[in-house]
């Protein structure tokens, strides 16, 4: 779709020119965290809303990812170069084993099975002390050689170019999956199983596909979070991450490709704001994803499409314009 | 080798608190299809509102425990007038959202009303080993194990054996069915998930007399919970107990022989292994397609 990339693509240049305009490092600092989740929700929508089954274990390949990356640099002295693919790697190997196992469930069981299987990897992060270091993490990941000699301030630009660049891979690797045969192939699926497979597409093919790709990228991202944050600890697994993540997803509107990149910067600028009201942050912010549960069922780009659409059949602009993908919701 | 019956003992007794722990949500997950990740928040709210009965408002346990029953019973039902009947027939992604919201608004709610620091409920009994053999166990304990086996009688009686049950079963074979002969099904859907909140709630308050209350202790409670209606069956009554005895007496004898520190493990490993070889459960009697 058009607009879909072109919006993809204003962003993208948007973004691009924001370092040369701020030199606060808090706020690039809160840019480079937007980014990150854009990844990991954009990577998470793969499987969410273009397969169409509810992954609450997509830790997993986050967590994998980090402590790859982690372990790769602390103990084999790998390059950051080297070891934010190489993370991406491990957490797409992992994502074909775990995806082999749990993509024949669905419903409540696919859900329950994949958090099943990010909480057997805490668990081994948290227990397998000689080399996780167990609950005390993994700290002092190196910092590429390159930054000893600069400024903070340059760090984080620094940084802010490397989260650019995941950015774009992953949005880029998104776009063209979603709009190949095997995108279409994965909706199919996702719109009627039974249908899909009548006609010869095999489902756990096609969602194998998306999940290890979505892994590729969340795993890239734990590879990039383990060195700017330059700490890895079994947290990294825990079920808040899920949380936000899978709000991300479905604040912004699954089975869209700009829905993450928006739920990723309202989350987070949400979570930045909500520090005011410091111990209520929690709680409201509990409140804020009921409300939006009950009110905006298919997220904001849901909402826009909606609008859209309304507006065009009163102006009679378009005859019944074609369903944008992702905004009929599946019937269980 | 001569510890092995304590082992045992504990096992079925951690066990049967696990099966008493996840009786509510085999109502709610099994029955009503509601994956509710707010489980263990309203086993907390149990446990916090049966301390604040028996320690701020003097009540004597049993006091409490009808206190207990009758708030959360209110509060479950208002849930689900309010919010799970909006979301209903959608599939289960948005109730588990829902169920996450609110189970973020309730833990950190109570975090701010009474603090991090373990809430102990006194016993009815107190304590005191009693030796059965070679095996030590507490009165306390005991006297749980007997309420928590009251509690799933009393509960398989209600759905077996009256109206209500029937109702229950009923909108929940057949929704439309069940209308079409008279059946309000909104006060049952309502009904059934104020019934798995009072259980759990009723849980959460007596468990919090042999261990302690803990406001984060949610999270956890909903992850075996999960467990244990995963190795039963959804839904499958028999099942949940069977799943939680087996559940506990695998932590315990792991525990004994093998590592303590990896117990945790043991419950996701078996719901993954019964996913992939017993989809349905260990013991539903039916196969359905999720």
């Amino acid at each position: 779709m058009n607009i879909q990339r072109n919006c993809l693509a204003g962003f993208m240049l948007l973004a691009a020119v924001l370092p040369f305009l701020v030199s606060d490092q808090y706020i690039l600092h809160v840019a480079i965290i937007v980014m990150f989740y854009a990844v990991l929700a954009t990577s998470l929508n793969l499987v969410v809303g273009y397969v169409g089954e509810f992954s609450l274990g997509h830790t997993a390949f986050l967590g994998t990812g980090a402590y790859a990356a982690a372990l790769l640099s602390t103990q084999a002295g790998w390059p950051m170069w080297a070891t934010v693919p190489a993370a991406g790697l491990c957490a797409a190997v992992m994502g074909t084993f775990i995806g082999a196992i749990t993509l024949r469930l669905h419903g409540p069981f696919f859900v329950i099975i994949t958090l099943s299987f990010s909480e057997v990897l805490r668990l081994i992060a948290n227990n397998w002390v000689a080399v996780t270091k167990g609950p005390m993490g993994i700290a002092g990941v190196p910092q590429p050689a390159l930054l000893s000699g600069m400024s903070n301030l340059a760090g984080k630009h620094f940084y802010y170019g490397i989260a650019w660049g995941l950015l774009a891979v992953a949005l880029y690797l998104a776009y063209r999956f979603v709009n190949s045969n095997a995108g279409r192939a994965a909706v199919a699926i996702r719109e009627n199983r039974y249908v899909a497979q009548s006609i010869g597409i095999r489902p756990l093919h096609y969602s194998m596909m998306a999940l290890v790709l979505g892994a590729f990228l969340s795993g890239m991202a734990g590879g990039f979070y383990a060195h700017y944050i330059s700490f890895v600890g079994p947290e990294m697994f825990r079920f808040a991450f899920m949380v936000t993540m899978i709000t991300m997803v479905l604040i912004g509107g699954k089975g869209t490709l700009i829905g993450p990149l928006v739920g990723a910067l309202l989350v987070t600028f949400l979570e930045e704001y909500l520090r005011e009201a410091q111990e209520l942050r929690l709680s409201l912010f509990g409140l804020i994803v009921i409300a939006i549960v009950l009110f905006l069922p298919n997220g904001i780009m849901g909402f826009v499409t909606s609008r859209r659409e309304k507006y065009e059949k009163k102006n009679g602009t378009t005859p019944a314009s074609m369903p944008v993908s992702g905004t009929k919701r599946r019937s269980a | 080798m001569e510890l092995l019956p304590q082992y045992v003992a504990n096992g079925l007794v951690i066990g049967s608190f696990y099966a008493l722990s996840a009786l509510g949500l085999t109502l709610i997950l099994g029955l009503m299809r509601v994956v509710n990740f707010a489980h263990g928040e309203l086993y907390m709210m149990g446990g916090v509102i049966g301390w604040w009965a028996t320690t701020r408002l003097g009540l004597d346990f049993f006091s409490g425990l009808l206190l207990v029953a009758v708030v959360l019973g209110l509060f479950g039902w208002l849930i689900d007038r309010f919010l799970i009947e909006r979301i209903r027939d959608q599939g289960e992604e948005p109730g588990i959202l829902l169920t996450i919201g609110l189970s973020i608004f309730l833990a950190n709610t109570a975090l701010l009303l009474v603090g991090t620091a373990p809430l102990k409920i006194e016993s009815p009994l107190a304590g005191g080993p009693i030796f059965l053999g070679s095996v030590v166990l507490t009165k306390a304990r005991l006297f749980a194990v007997a309420v928590s086996i009251v509690l799933m009688i009393a509960t398989y009686l209600v759905i077996q054996r009256t109206r209500l049950g029937r109702a229950m079963r009923a909108t929940f074979q057949d929704p439309m069915a069940a209308k079409l002969v008279g059946i309000k099904t909104a006060n049952i859907y309502a009904g059934t998930f104020a019934m798995g909140t009072v259980i759990a709630s009723l849980s959460g308050m007596l468990l919090g007399s042999i261990y302690s209350t803990q406001v984060s202790i949610g999270g956890l409670v909903s992850m075996k919970a999960f467990v244990v209606v995963i190795l039963g069956g959804m839904g499958s009554f028999a099942g949940a107990i069977v799943g939680g005895l087996l559940l506990g007496l695998a932590e315990a004898l792991w525990g004994g022989y093998v590592a303590t520190g990896w117990v945790d493990i043991i419950g996701f490993v078996l719901v993954i292994l019964t996913l992939l070889f017993r989809p349905y459960g260990l013991f539903a009697k039916r196969a359905e397609r999720a």
